[in-house]
């Protein structure tokens, strides 16, 4: 198949720093320069200096970007506090609300040709996931201290042997779902799109699926962000 | 976004989920009964460990679809409520 055009790879390879052919790099310099790390740091200069721009000088009456800002932001607040409450949401809403604007602009900028996906490589969202679920975890032993496995065996002390192997595999069940999904989901969009685009990019024959790939894009986003608040509302909440 | 857009993303966030996660609940049940069948006591077992971790895989896997049934009931509940008391 043909390798999609990367621009930042090609840049990257003119001044001479190793680019990686396969799908890993072997050494440490190749792995920094694998696609999905070099976009990854797209998407952060990207966040860090749009919201530089619109966000420089806050006044009290705000401008266009400022009130942009308010509404994503705002918005991503009351969700929070509605599902988890409003302690957690002040403890955790940084972390949360990074997740979520990385993943949406790390999704939606590879609709554009030239560039890709960061989350289309299984190793972006599986980071993102770890840091999900090892967090709801400590979320839980610092709620309830040792008492935390109570989540873990069920309502009533004769149904343990069962419960408890079922809580434990829907448990790390989460680990996969998230992660697999939001990468399964971005891989298949991306494929499809340098598919459409070999076979007839003249005939605006990606156009229909970069359309759904907007909404896909936005949906992931906003299932990864939805889950982890209901997993650490769950951490947070008392055994059954 | 306006609310309906909104609502509709919801939704999908909500219930898209349901159909992976059941089946990563079946394929780490299953994966883990071949591994003890397998590995941990070197094909001695089998397939018997494999069929347990299956049983379990497909138990977990309805929890969790119940799980998600009644987050919703339980949030609907409390809305309610939460408007009766308005």
């Amino acid at each position: 198949m043909e390798h999609p055009i990367l621009f930042i790879s090609i840049i990257l390879e003119k001044l001479g720093l190793p680019i990686p052919h396969g799908p890993v790099g072997h050494t440490f310099l190749e792995k920094l320069c694998e696609p999905y790390m070099t976009y990854t740091w797209l998407v952060m200069a990207f966040l860090f200096f749009v919201s530089k721009l619109t966000l420089g000088n806050l006044e009290m009456v705000p401008g266009k970007g400022q009130n942009f800002w308010e509404i994503v932001v705002g918005g991503m607040d009351d969700f929070f506090a509605e599902n988890m409450g409003r302690e957690m949401t002040d403890k955790l809403f940084p972390m949360i609300a990074t997740f979520g604007l990385y993943i949406a602009i790390a999704n939606l900028i590879g609709l554009i040709p030239g560039f890709m996906s960061p989350t289309a490589s299984i190793n972006t969202t599986l980071a993102c996931t770890i840091i999900v679920w090892i967090v709801h975890h400590i979320i839980g032993f610092r709620a309830h201290g040792l008492n935390y496995y109570k989540h873990f065996i069920g309502p009533v002390w004769w149904l343990v042997w069962l419960l408890f192997p079922i809580e434990l595999i829907s448990n790390f069940a989460r680990l996969i779902s998230l992660s697999i999904r939001l990468f399964g989901n971005i891989m298949a969009k991306e494929t499809l799109l340098t598919i459409l685009f070999m076979l007839a990019g003249a005939f605006f024959a990606p156009l229909p699926i970069m359309i759904l790939g907007v909404l896909v894009s936005l949906v992931q986003a906003m299932v990864f962000v939805l889950l982890t608040v209901v997993y650490i509302s769950q951490a947070d909440a008392h055994a059954h | 976004m306006s609310g309906v857009k909104k609502e509709f993303v919801q939704l999908l966030a909500n219930y898209g989920h349901i159909g992976f996660t059941f089946a990563a609940s079946i394929l780490i049940g299953l994966g883990g009964g071949i591994y003890l069948d397998q590995k941990v006591f070197d094909g001695r077992t089998s397939p018997w460990f494999t069929f347990i971790g299956l049983a379990f895989g497909i138990a977990a896997g309805y929890k969790s679809l119940f799980e998600i049934l009644w987050r919703d009931r339980n949030l609907e509940k409390k809305s309610d409520k939460e408007d009766q008391g308005d």
